[in-house]
């Protein structure tokens, strides 16, 4: 151990000793000091620590124990050696794994969506407070019954039958308020339980190749009756801590960038698309808005409808808004029967028409919001049951309410060729929009308006059928004689 | 002329309302357009008005002049669609489109008021049928399909009306095959018409589609003070070029919406266009008196492109 004065060293070190602050000095000297090459490494007497010396500047600064010697903070590099492993990052599939395991599916092994550990805790609506009555009253009757040994079945019985009348009054005349307050509710099933129920076999796909995985926006590759579809959907989270890392299915940019990628991806492999809209809308931060938010959703926008493979979208919760449309422009619009789909959150609404939040209620009411509402105003093309109590209460027969009505209107929209597929999707959506013309408007309202002032040469602006009901209808036509010829 | 006129102002002061009212209609005789009149009538009920950004006062009939920039610091003032109309398109050659469109109340919405009465107001006090005026017109000898949305009119807020309008335009310039440009203004979608308001950003974008990627067409967008909301997440950021104001505010959620997500204060000139701009967001920025020259010379760029085999 050479204890030299480290001015002393060659030249090559020595210019960078010439760095270290003199008050340092006099503490190196008293500890080893082994020149190497390129950087001088110091070592503590004490432990066998390496600290090392780049370029004149020293990496940690220890405390003095008292005897001169500089004791080093742990640094990970310590950890690893002795002590306490730091945390292999967690995977999906078994530690150790038996035979038997790699028998069936490799596939389940790789999702990272389990099943959680406690079965959720039993949230009430407010406007279920006559169901818990009830629910406590046959409870304190059976705990009566085993105390005492007597037989109250009779009373049960009544009460339970009364429980039956009371739950169906009530989910048969859901109001819209109570309709958003079972959309929002915390244990409806996320996007993944339904399609976890739906598929036989499930490979989630990840990333927007371009520096972030949104965990907000679910992608991947699933089959159904031995078909493959691809799924892109929003998922909330089932508890707190899920719902923070999925940042309550708010995407940023990156996931709306992601959905396209696996978008454009389905249509160049021949991949229908079903998308499952579950989102209060789209994140709104500095970095989303720096990151171009709104160009990731219009973009989105307008490509979804160059897809030439079918896409169905399921709402499946609430379709909050812009964050909703961007993977929700499709051939078939679903709703589940308790979802609501809106331009705005009630609560905003309020706040901006009513300039008070407390009218909420009315709002929820006045922009109507709910699936019924919206099969009437033409957005929604079927509504999906739910069971009774809302699809928190039974969620694998909701998932396979789901299944029916997706794979019906699937097979429908498979039997198509792409050209009539994108036509009749434009369809569906130019037709939506309420508007008066034709009448005398006063001119009063249209001083403003810059009116014509061209000459007559230029002509008048007769737009043609709209050619794309034109390209639509011939596209049809020919496509049913091509099947009457076909057979 | 403007200082012997300003010093009328201040005497105004000494000498009381009289002669104040007597100047109004001293100048107002002066005025020969018919329009002029009623447009400073609007603006702020008197002669003058007050930019955002200085706090100079101007006189409005200047201001028109300059195209609603302030003389002293160059800020870009709100300018109504009538006037965007004038700026871009050539004398004699503008032909309105669907002047006659107008909204219906199909939600039966009533807040404080019912939607219906909302819109005749607004119909009685800017004079605009609808917050977008569309139609076709020469610029610089070049025929181009033109819509102009106007903030005066519910905030610029999009219906159906204006999502029809614009998605007739889009659909005459695919079959005509004119170059299209949209200028911008808007609060976000009419909430008053719901989940339809929401489509229509579907439905434009779907035109949009057939327009630029499979007919291969130009479309300019110009984003102006404000573009907010649905406008921006659908066709205000699909232009083949988009082009911003200078110090317009451009963003998709507003300034408090992210105040209340994230729980604090904003920096200065976040949602700013040249904020955009340094974010890669946006094409260009142009200053209105360079408008319409750079949109002519854009459209030359594209329409002389050598290898159009494709």
């Amino acid at each position: 151990m050479a204890s030299a004065v480290l001015p002393q060293s060659n030249s090559l070190t020595s210019a960078k000793c010439s760095l270290v602050s003199p008050s340092r000095n006099s503490n190196l000297n008293k500890v080893g000091v082994e020149a190497s090459g390129e950087f001088l490494r110091l070592q503590s007497s004490k432990n066998g620590v390496n600290q090392s010396l780049h370029f004149g500047l020293v990496l940690r600064v220890g405390q003095e124990d008292g005897r001169g010697c500089r004791k080093p903070r742990k640094t990970t590099a310590m950890l690893k050696k002795g002590g306490r492993k730091t945390p292999d990052k967690e995977y999906p599939w078994p530690q150790k794994m038996k035979p038997e395991d790699l028998m069936g599916s490799p596939l389940r092994f790789l999702s990272r969506f389990k099943p959680l550990p406690q079965k959720p805790k039993p949230v009430h609506l407010p406007f279920e407070l006559p169901l818990v009555d009830i629910q406590k009253k046959i409870q304190e009757v059976r705990e009566l019954a085993n105390s005492t040994g007597m037989d109250f079945s009779i009373q049960l019985n009544e009460l339970q039958e009364k429980y039956d009348e009371v739950r169906r009054d009530l989910y048969s005349q859901l109001s819209p308020v109570q309709r958003l307050s079972v959309a929002r509710h915390p244990n409806r099933p996320t996007c993944l339980d339904h399609v976890l129920n739906i598929t036989d076999k499930w490979l989630e796909l990840h990333g927007d190749r371009a520096g972030y995985d949104d965990p907000a926006i679910i992608t991947g590759i699933g089959q159904i009756e031995g078909m493959s579809f691809m799924f892109i959907g929003h998922q909330k989270g089932r508890n707190t801590k899920e719902n923070i890392y999925r940042n309550f299915a708010m995407p940023t940019p990156n996931g709306y960038r992601k959905a396209l990628r696996m978008m454009q991806h389905a249509a160049h492999h021949g991949f229908p698309i079903l998308t499952f809209v579950d989102t209060p809308g789209a994140y709104a931060g500095i970095q989303a808005e720096e990151r171009g938010q709104g160009e990731a959703i219009a973009r989105n926008l307008r490509e979804m409808f160059g897809l030439r493979v079918p896409i169905i979208t399921t709402v499946i919760g609430e379709g909050g808004s812009g964050g909703a449309l961007a993977i929700g422009c499709c051939d078939k619009m679903l709703m589940l029967e308790n979802s609501v789909y809106y331009v705005a959150s009630p609560e905003a609404c309020a706040a901006i028409l009513w300039k008070t939040a407390a009218a909420a209620p009315q709002a929820t009411e006045a922009l109507k919001i709910t699936a019924h509402e919206l099969v009437k105003l033409d957005v929604v093309d079927e509504i999906i049951p739910e069971p009774l109590g809302g699809a928190h209460s039974d969620p694998l027969t909701t998932s396979m309410n789901m299944k029916t009505v997706i794979m019906k209107h699937m097979r429908e929209l498979l039997k198509m060729e792409p050209d009539p597929l994108l036509a009749q999707r434009v369809a569906k959506f130019r037709k939506i929009g309420s508007y008066q013309e034709g009448v005398k408007v006063d001119p009063r309202f249209k001083r403003n308006m810059k009116p014509r002032d061209a000459p007559m040469e230029m002509g008048e602006p007769k737009l043609l059928p709209s050619h794309v009901h034109q390209n639509l209808e011939l596209s049809l036509k020919t496509a049913s004689t091509a099947a009457t010829t076909s057979e | 002329m403007v200082m012997s006129v300003i010093n009328w102002f201040e005497d105004r002061q000494k000498f009381g309302g009289l002669i104040g009212a007597f100047l109004e209609e001293a100048t107002r005789s002066s005025m020969t357009n018919e329009r002029d009149r009623r447009i400073s009538v609007n603006a702020n009920k008197g002669l003058w008005a007050r930019c955002d950004n200085c706090g100079n006062m101007l006189y409005v009939k200047f201001l028109k002049q300059n195209r609603s920039v302030c003389e002293e610091c160059g800020y870009h003032l709100s300018m109504s669609s009538m006037e965007r109309i004038e700026l871009l398109i050539d004398p004699n050659t503008w032909i309105p489109l669907d002047e006659d469109m107008s909204a219906r109340d199909i939600l039966s919405f009533s807040d404080e008021d019912s939607y219906e009465t909302r819109i005749l107001l607004s119909q009685e006090k800017t004079g605009l049928t609808d917050a977008v005026q569309t139609g076709i017109g020469y610029l610089n000898g070049t025929l181009i399909a033109l819509g102009v949305m106007d903030f005066h009119f519910m905030g610029g807020s999009m219906g159906s009306v204006v999502g029809e309008k614009i998605t007739r335009l889009i659909e005459y310039a695919t079959q005509r095959l004119l170059p299209l440009v949209l200028i911008c203004a808007s609060g976000g979608a009419r909430m008053q018409e719901g989940t339809l308001s929401l489509m229509q950003m579907a439905k434009i974008s779907s035109v949009l589609q057939l327009y630029q990627v499979q007919n291969k067409l130009l479309y300019i967008s110009v984003l102006t003070y404000p573009t907010t909301g649905g406008v921006t997440a659908s066709f205000g950021m699909l232009g083949d070029i988009i082009i911003a104001e200078p110090k317009a505010y451009i963003a998709f959620a507003g300034k408090r919406v992210i105040e209340q997500t994230l729980r604090q204060k904003i920096p200065d000139g976040f949602q700013a266009a040249e904020s955009l701009f340094d974010n890669g967001l946006l094409d260009l920025i142009v200053p209105r008196n360079l408008l319409k020259g750079v949109l002519s010379e854009i459209s030359g760029l594209y329409l002389s492109v050598p290898y159009n085999k494709n």
